[in-house]
């Protein structure tokens, strides 16, 4: 019986080894201009 | 740390440190629930009492298959971040990337609830001078290191109100771009209320993104949306915006509203956007003082969440439709997203982002302009108030002791220093009712993107 179903997701752990080259974009800049989201920024270097 | 909740219809486990999400089935609930807290012996036996009709056999497996993603990292990670926490920063100090120019500090439209003060920001009235934006443009590209994309918005007050300077910018940045080895990328917020064939044809071929602002329903909309003499917006914006966005041909936008605490209701203006061809769509809490009667209340937040939740479901029901749209808090790429280094580091302003005025004062961001105490130097001589730049520096999801135990804290880096600081007086706090509100929304967002995910 499946108990549990993992859906993909980015490893953040591992993203410690080769992200940060800062290329994103800066967090409020395009769209909502009042709050801090990161989670639906693309990343540059994928 | 993990975070568990039922939405839709999943049990979704999020695994804050890995990032990983898991859909798991009511036993796998309740076993992750006790995992940590108690032995193996004591969750069996819970389990079995809980579900009699379950054999203890399939209990254990159950069992060994969430022991099996703890030793895979996938539950329970711990949070071994915070040393890198200032490492992006450090590692990209006094680069910029990205600006936005107040290219008019006035405004066409009178909305009360505005944060800029129908486009002053508390101070006089005034344009940005092509020489101005010159040198903000050479500042940025000066100051931005190795950096190719470079983003800069047009902002206001209403940008339109400026536009033959932001045309000129753009042209001259246009100019330059290639020999200088860089990338701009701008974007356009407007009220509508200038828009024209000339405007349409410009932005469609110059702008990245634009940011075209609406509220919803005429009666939301024109309650605050109004013009000098009193009059609603809406019917003159909205035909503008359709032919805009129709002829964007596919290119980025965003329709943003504003909710207040006239309309906590909103997902009927998300549903008028919908009506009136947008689909790409924004809609963002009112931000203005506690006493100022747009203000959203304690009594709005249950109206709100459940708002954020349906609107969740009328995305998914959509997508099954073949009508999909995007809600700006609700893109989640969970396989894509940024790197932890940018989930940690802060929002950015002060340091890779600034906001520059009509006069070329730098200030951390768009919020704070007006601020004095926040004035960070000028376009001209550069950054001369080290001690706050520092001090946005440091604002990195481990300086605000309220977001350690916050299970959304890598989903908003800590939040906007903006909003922490009107609400508490430190941009190193946390503005509570915003926090609760995101983390509505990163529930939703990860819940449909399960659905998604899942194929359902």
């Amino acid at each position: 019986m499946e108990h549990i179903k993992t859906i993909e997701t980015r490893n953040l752990c591992e993203s410690a080894k080769n992200g940060g080259c800062g290329e994103c974009q800066t967090s409020c800049q395009s769209a909502c201009k009042t709050s801090c989201g990161i989670a639906n920024q693309k990343c540059e270097s994928k | 740390m993990i975070h568990q909740y039922k939405l839709g219809d999943y049990n979704i486990v999020l695994d804050v440190c890995s990032g990983s999400v898991h859909a798991v089935d009511e036993i796998a609930y309740d076993i992750i629930a006790m995992f940590e807290s108690a032995d193996r012996r004591t969750v069996l036996a819970a389990m079995g009492e809980k579900y009699p009709q379950v054999s203890l056999e399939e209990l254990e497996t159950c069992y060994e298959q969430i022991l099996g993603l703890k030793q895979a990292g996938k539950l329970f990670a711990p949070d071994t971040f915070e040393p890198m926490a200032g490492k992006l920063k450090q590692k990209t100090a006094g680069v910029v990337k990205a600006l936005c120019l107040h290219i008019a500090h006035t405004c066409n439209l009178n909305c009360s609830y505005c944060f800029a003060s129908q486009g002053k920001y508390h101070g006089e009235r005034a344009v940005m001078s092509y020489e101005v934006g010159k040198q903000a443009l050479d500042f940025l590209m000066e100051h931005s290191g190795t950096r190719r994309n470079l983003e800069v918005d047009f902002f206001g007050g209403e940008p339109l109100m400026n536009f033959q300077v932001v045309k000129d910018l753009v042209a001259y940045a246009r100019s330059v771009e290639k020999e200088k080895g860089k990338n701009f990328r701008f974007t356009l917020t407007t009220n509508g209320v200038l828009v024209d064939d000339d405007v349409i044809e410009w932005a469609n071929r110059e702008c990245s993104n634009v940011v075209l602002s609406l509220d919803g329903r005429k009666e939301i909309h024109d309650k605050f949306r109004v013009d000098f003499a009193g009059n609603g917006s809406w019917e003159k914006i909205v035909p503008k915006f359709q032919k805009f966005v129709e002829a964007r041909g596919g290119r980025d936008y965003y329709m943003r509203g504003t909710f207040t605490h006239a309309n906590p209701d909103f997902l009927k203006d998300i549903e008028k956007m919908l009506e009136l061809g947008f689909t790409e769509l924004s809609m963002e809490p009112v931000v203005c003082a506690e006493d100022d009667p747009s203000a959203l209340t304690e009594a709005d937040l249950p109206v709100v969440m459940e708002q954020y939740e349906k609107l969740a479901q009328l995305m998914l029901k959509r997508d099954k439709e073949g009508k999909p749209f995007t809600f700006y808090h609700y893109m989640i790429d969970l396989t894509g997203g940024p790197c932890i280094y940018k989930r940690i580091s802060g929002c950015g302003s002060g340091t890779e982002y600034m906001a520059v005025t009509p006069w070329g004062d730098l200030y951390p961001c768009h919020q704070f302009v007006g601020e004095e105490r926040f004035k960070l130097g000028d376009i001209w001589n550069g950054v001369t108030n080290t001690q706050v730049q520092d001090e946005f520096a440091a604002c990195n999801v481990y300086a605000h002791p309220e977001c350690r135990d916050c299970w959304a804290r890598l989903y908003c880096s800590g939040g906007c220093a903006a909003n922490a600081y009107h609400a508490t007086g430190s941009v190193t706090g946390v503005y509570e009712y915003g926090c609760k509100l995101f983390r509505k929304r990163m529930e939703c967002a990860i819940m449909a993107a399960v659905h998604r995910a899942l194929g359902e």
